[in-house]
């Protein structure tokens, strides 16, 4: 997912300061609580800020922290295998995306009664806090929440001499046409296709846009439904790579990691993106198209589309062992606070230095006021307005389900024969449905 | 009368111990992952692991993913083995010759066995990459490709891609056995062979090729056992993609097992490829055996 940064020193220096500074503010009371290890579980992502933050939480509270990440292709794996070796966890990042399975297995602790925790539903955007809601209960409280931005490179459309960004994607097909014409660029449209975790991302932002669903409100399969469906978003897909040839082939073995690489070599115009990715696009220091990249509503597809997009959410779950045990709950309550709500002193420092050095955007919504997110914004984006109006149309993925984890391999297979030629968009989505009904079936 | 004397006790004793490590680290895994077969184990539903017996073995033959993997297996060990054996006689013989540099050949040969799989396989995935490969970048400056192509996304090659990297992995050490046998055949053959009027081709197919049969089923047998089994390049170069064209019987044991985590049915698939493996290189030990 996200890389650790590369400031360290200045993260070390930053810890250093905020613990002596909640050292001053706390007192001697807060070092004198009750020592105790909180047992946290995350994915290799922003571990300097992380571990910064775990200074500045052990100085504050005198609560020791064992902290142990692992990559997030392996992450849910070894998750699990820990969960049902009843490994002393308290505490994990979790995807919404595993939130009903993990609730279903029993592995996640219901905080709906955990006033302490829900009093930041009032501060969090509806829709972060709804993915973290299963079947009326709350799970946790959010670590950030993002959603596939639409990304243009304004140079390239400017050498088109195009003015205004795509708002449909017609416009998108239409412009790129242009760009080959000019040689601007052969493939000016970037997908990262490739059969990993992002995939289903990609392809549901792509589907929302075109007003189609995966699944209705019953959680019926209406992926192969021609009007409401996801088979409009295909036949798109595949018209780009084998009728426009304004996406590359090479899209269904281009990774989240190797698409963000190609979109900031500037070989591209236009391009889903993860919205964090922005920061790092417009870094001169990671990117040759540093500067140029802006971010615009999603397009519009068909005739029912919208600026729709995906929306995700990571959160900090509980364990039950650790609500369970007096002790255990109260320093991973504490622990989850001062992460996912605010500090000891107050502050959303977390929430904030997860935007300011990763560019992750957060749930907590005073923190959109902050001079300093608002310069951030301003600096890596030209500004946050767009980033607020696309958020707002941010849906979370209709899949979610506890046989998630399953369908998707079938779904993955789908997508990347579609791409590829080998499938009709129907057969594939029908496909698709039909082992989203099966596991649905299975699962009662 | 005591049916073992001191010695057979003192074997007895110090053998004792490598046997219970044996029984712990070999022999209970074994066992346990056959039992687990027996279950409809999903690590996701913790309460529930009821006993199906082989049932978990039916369903996976009425699989069609788990056909489509047999036939994508059966063709990349069919190329891995016969490609890889093929080359390492090939090298085989040019390195049983002597000329300048033969040496240092011999070493250079072994640089591809002593790179670690995944390194390997990043290397390929690199070398075929559609935007700064190093394939492509060849190609076009030799005149052979007008415009960069993709590679590894495009299904029809994508199993033959891989397994030439298998391939460049694997057949040194195959060369390597194969300059072994050629080493211990009598030059006194083909001196004989030489005053019978064989010519080059004919000492080959009359003297080197009936004498390289041991060899050469230890090079089928192993790359056979190498090549059914092979996980790492497909985790690091497609994972299984694109759409189904390298989804192979070890990369659906992952994914049903480590993905969608129903550690009952990836068991019954676990020994499904192992029994296979078993009776295809026991197939080819009595094939070749009979005829050494």
């Amino acid at each position: 997912m996200t890389s650790p940064a590369k400031s360290f020193s200045r993260r070390t220096a930053a810890a250093g300061a905020a613990s002596a500074a909640m050292m001053l503010g706390a007192g001697p009371a807060a070092l004198a609580q009750p020592a105790g290890a909180v047992n946290f579980i995350g994915w290799s992502a922003a571990v300097d800020q992380v571990r910064a933050q775990i200074s500045a939480f052990q100085a504050a509270t005198g609560i020791a922290v064992n902290y142990e990440n692992f990559p997030w292709a392996q992450y849910r794996t070894a998750l699990v295998t820990r969960l049902v070796a009843n490994a002393p966890i308290d505490c994990s990042w979790i995807s919404d995306a595993w939130l009903p399975e993990f609730a279903e297995a029993g592995w996640l602790a219901d905080i709906s009664d955990v006033s302490a925790l829900t009093r930041y539903n009032a501060e969090t955007t509806a829709y972060c806090t709804q993915s973290m809601v299963y079947n009326a209960k709350q799970y946790g409280l959010a670590y950030y929440g993002d959603h596939m931005s639409f990304m243009v490179n304004t140079d390239m459309l400017a050498r088109a001499g195009i003015t205004t960004p795509p708002t449909t994607w017609e416009e998108v097909v239409e412009q790129s046409l242009r760009m080959k014409q000019q040689g601007v660029a052969e493939f000016p449209l970037l997908l990262s296709l490739a059969a990993d975790t992002w995939l289903i991302e990609f392809v549901s932002a792509l589907n929302f846009s075109f007003g189609g669903r995966f699944v209705d409100d019953a959680g019926n399969a209406v992926m192969a439904d021609a009007n409401r469906g996801a088979v409009r978003a295909a036949r798109f897909l595949r018209e780009a790579i084998h009728t426009h040839r304004i996406l590359s082939p090479g899209a269904v073995e281009t990774g989240e990691i190797n698409g963000l690489r190609a979109f900031g070599s500037g070989a591209h115009a236009f391009a889903i993106v993860p919205t964090y990715r922005i920061r790092a696009l417009n870094d001169p220091a990671q990117s040759s198209a540093a500067g140029k990249i802006r971010l615009a509503l999603m397009p519009k597809g068909g005739p029912s589309g919208t600026h729709e997009t995906c929306g995700w959410i990571r959160f900090w779950g509980m364990t039950p062992g650790a609500k369970a045990d007096r002790a255990r709950r109260e320093r991973t309550l504490r622990f989850i606070e001062f992460f996912g709500g605010r500090d000891t002193a107050g502050n959303y420092s977390m929430q904030k230095l997860l935007l300011t050095d990763m560019g992750l955007p957060s749930c907590a919504v005073p923190l959109a006021q902050d001079p300093e997110v608002v310069q951030f914004w301003q600096r890596w984006a030209g500004g946050g307005a767009v980033v607020a109006e696309q958020s707002g149309l941010a849906r979370k993925k209709d899949v979610i389900s506890p046989w998630f984890g399953e369908w998707v391999e079938t779904s993955n297979q789908a997508w990347q024969n579609i791409c590829l030629g080998r499938a009709e968009p129907e057969a594939a989505m029908r496909a698709a449905g039909a082992k989203w009904t099966e596991l649905k079936r299975a699962f009662r | 009368m005591t049916r073992f004397g001191y010695d057979e006790r003192s074997a007895a004793l110090l053998v004792f111990p490598v046997l219970a490590v044996l029984l712990v680290v070999a022999a209970f895994p074994i066992i346990y992952s056959f039992w687990v077969s027996l279950h409809d184990i999903v690590l996701t539903r913790p309460l529930r692991r009821p006993f199906v017996g082989f049932d978990n073995y039916f369903r996976i033959f009425d699989d069609a993913r788990f056909w489509t993997a047999v036939a994508r297996t059966t063709v990349y060990t069919l190329v891995c083995v016969v490609a890889t054996t093929f080359l390492a006689v090939l090298v085989a013989l040019l390195l049983n010759e002597v000329f300048p540099g033969q040496r240092l050949l011999s070493a250079l040969l072994l640089v591809p066995w002593a790179t670690p799989s995944v390194v390997n396989g990043l290397m390929w995935k690199w070398i075929y990459d559609p935007t700064y490969g190093l394939l492509n970048g060849l190609l076009v400056q030799v005149g052979l490709l007008e415009r960069y192509r993709v590679w590894l996304g495009d299904p029809d090659i994508t199993l033959l891609l891989i397994a030439n990297a298998a391939i460049w992995k694997q057949m040194p050490l195959a060369a390597l056995l194969m300059i072994v046998t050629m080493k211990a055949i009598p030059e006194d053959l083909y001196r004989a062979a030489r005053v019978d009027g064989a010519n080059i081709w004919q000492r080959f197919v009359h003297v080197t090729l009936p004498a390289l049969r041991p060899g050469l089923m230890l090079v089928l047998v192993y790359e056979t056992m190498i090549s059914i089994r092979h996980f790492d390049l497909f985790l690091i170069m497609t994972q299984g993609g694109p759409g189904d064209a390298s989804f192979t019987l070890s990369w659906l044991i992952y994914v049903e097992t480590f993905r969608s985590l129903r550690f009952g049915t990836g068991a019954a698939m676990s020994y499904v490829l192992a029994i296979t493996t078993f009776a295809l290189s026991w197939a080819v030990i009595r094939f070749l055996g009979k005829r050494i």
